[in-house]
């Protein structure tokens, strides 16, 4: 599976973004990761809940834009990888 | 929806029990006193009816379809809460006053968004009621107030530890058909001139203070209410003309109250949280915010007039080309315009919530109102330095209708010579009313004292990571993107130099 990472500008995040790009490659060994939108999961990270990373995104993608803990980090991911395997 | 003369009749059909200078008021919208702040509050009402500003001042309600005043709809995108901040600035500039509305805006906004998200965790109806009151205060355009500072007793003591509990506005009773509250709200703007109150918790709670996690929204002539009207400096100068106030047909802020609910009543369908402690502190804080918002709004409107006034006074005295008169009036248009810049970039990075309803970036709109601590005060005092000593020493109005002496104030008081005196006068009171009254005390704490601001400001930014910025500019961390642009690391690319 390849997963693209995007990021907003990250103004005044109001937690540390890349934790959550940092997790889903120490926990998901099996998945390719790129920074593009050509990818068959886009995980948009944003800083605040103004929420740019997503803005003009389509398709299938996951969108963060407050820290959730690194659990519901997983479970969102993993939920939406299931979803598009059944697919 | 209602135009200006409607609400005021409007008033008159309500019966709230309000006292002022030691005598009850027996009729709002006509006491001298009272009734430039009605004036101020009708033009939210008139200028919803003005093709000119039709598109700022109605909107459409998202419960009903139909067409509403503003004042009185939940925002459905950024681009109202763009609206509503032209929509305040327009009215100080029409008023140059407080017109008061937004505080129930603000209300009905917060509410809907928290009761969502209270119904969320705990099952409860909160919501429905808050959209159904909605629904009632836009079919009716109704004004209520926001009522949400408490009088809060002794400072160092949490609700629960004062040793008068209704020092607090609490729950004292549940019953089958409602519930009866106790305590006092202070400061509340437009208070008297509105519809309703809505009442809110003013602060964060615990597990043990659920009595006082109550919201709900009363008549403003509920069995029980009471309303003392505050003092404002110069007040009484509404009664002696049109001129020593300076502002006379739209006062100066908004006219607080102190209400008093004394074992008020509040049915089911009026109460929007009972015992929900745990959504005091958001309720609080998504209020908050959107009343911050407001200040590089309105308090810019107003600063428009002060301006203007400021630089008619400079041609009037003949000092309008003296270069540092424009430089000081050039200085007040920045810094308004700087919290202009405010109140727009809250609203642009404003942000949809659980509920469907959008509200402004926190804290940005925390920063616009601590501006709004400051800036004013400074605006205030150039406008005070260009107007002159005379801003606080001119002749009575008395003593310029008074044939006896109106002829050697006319003669003396002369700026330049096509100017009238009267003209020269009007304005230089119109710049005492903006810069010294009652409007600066009210730019620190409405909407919260600057300390309030600050630690939401320091609650909501990321110093760690300004911290992880500089180390990486300091050349303490890695620095992926400064190696991609040379093709070798720092160490590699400074060491040529050593």
């Amino acid at each position: 599976m390849r997963i693209g990472i995007k990021y907003c500008g990250g103004c005044n995040e109001s937690y540390k973004r890349e934790m959550i790009e940092e997790i889903l490659k120490r926990e998901l060994k099996n998945c390719q990761f790129f920074y593009s939108n050509n990818a068959d999961l886009i995980v948009c990270i944003s800083g605040c809940k103004k929420g740019c990373a997503a803005e003009k995104v389509s398709g299938n993608f996951v969108h963060f834009d407050e820290w959730v803990g690194e659990d519901k980090v997983l479970t969102k991911i993993k939920a939406k990888l299931s979803e598009l395997l059944r697919s | 929806m209602m135009n200006g003369k409607q609400y005021i009749e409007s008033l008159r059909k309500l019966k709230p029990r309000i006292y002022f200078m030691g005598r009850k008021i027996e009729s709002v919208a006509d006491d001298p006193v009272l009734a430039p702040h009605v004036n101020a509050a009708a033009m939210t009402y008139e200028l919803a009816f003005d093709p000119r500003y039709e598109d700022i001042m109605t909107a459409t309600s998202h419960l009903t379809g139909e067409k509403i005043n503003r004042f009185t709809h939940i925002h459905q995108s950024t681009e109202d809460l763009v609206k509503k901040v032209r929509m305040l600035r327009l009215l100080g500039q029409k008023t140059g006053s407080c017109f008061q509305r937004c505080v129930g805006c603000d209300a009905i906004n917060a509410l809907y968004i928290t009761s969502y998200d209270i119904d969320k965790k705990y099952g409860t109806e909160y919501h429905e009621r808050v959209k159904e009151y909605i629904k009632y205060v836009q079919k009716e355009d109704l004004m209520p107030a926001g009522a949400m500072t408490d009088v809060k007793g002794d400072r160092s003591k949490r609700p629960s530890q004062q040793v008068d509990k209704d020092l607090y506005v609490r729950i004292v009773e549940k019953r089958e058909d409602g519930i009866i509250v106790r305590g006092a709200k202070a400061h509340i703007t437009g208070a008297v001139n509105s519809h309703e109150i809505i009442v809110m918790p003013t602060r964060a709670l615990e597990a043990d203070e659920k009595e006082y996690a109550v919201a709900f929204a009363v008549p403003v002539d509920a069995e029980g209410v009471t309303m003392i009207f505050g003092r404002q400096t110069n007040d009484l100068r509404r009664l002696d003309g049109d001129v020593d106030c300076g502002n006379a047909k739209y006062a100066t802020v908004g006219g607080e109250a102190l209400i008093i609910f004394e074992d008020v009543f509040v049915p089911w369908e009026r109460v929007f949280m009972c015992g929900e402690y745990d959504f005091a502190s958001q309720l609080v804080e998504v209020f908050a915010t959107f009343h911050r918002q407001n200040y590089g709004g309105c308090k810019v409107g107003v600063a428009d007039v002060l301006i203007g006034a400021t630089a008619n006074v400079a041609e009037m005295q003949g000092i309008a080309k003296a270069p540092h008169v424009i430089d000081k009036i050039t200085e007040m248009i920045h810094l308004a315009e700087t919290c202009w810049c405010c109140s727009l970039a809250c609203s642009y990075e404003g942000y949809k919530t659980p509920s469907g309803a959008y509200m402004p970036n926190p804290l940005l709109a925390n920063v616009t109102k601590l501006n709004i601590t400051r800036f004013p005060y400074e605006w205030s005092r150039l406008a005070q330095d260009v107007t002159g000593g005379i801003v606080i020493t001119l002749p009575s109005e008395k003593d310029y209708r008074n044939p006896e002496t109106r002829k050697l104030i006319d003669k003396y008081l002369k700026g330049v010579a096509d100017v009238p005196t009267e003209h020269r006068i009007r304005m230089i009171r119109l710049v005492e009313n903006l810069s010294i009254g009652a409007e600066l005390p009210e730019s620190m704490h409405g909407a919260g004292s600057p300390q309030a601001q600050k630690i939401m400001i320091a609650r909501r930014s990321n110093l760690e990571m300004k911290k992880e910025m500089a180390k990486i500019i300091a050349g303490i961390k890695p620095d992926e993107h400064f190696k991609r642009i040379r093709g070798i690391s720092e160490e590699e690319f400074f060491s040529k130099l050593k």
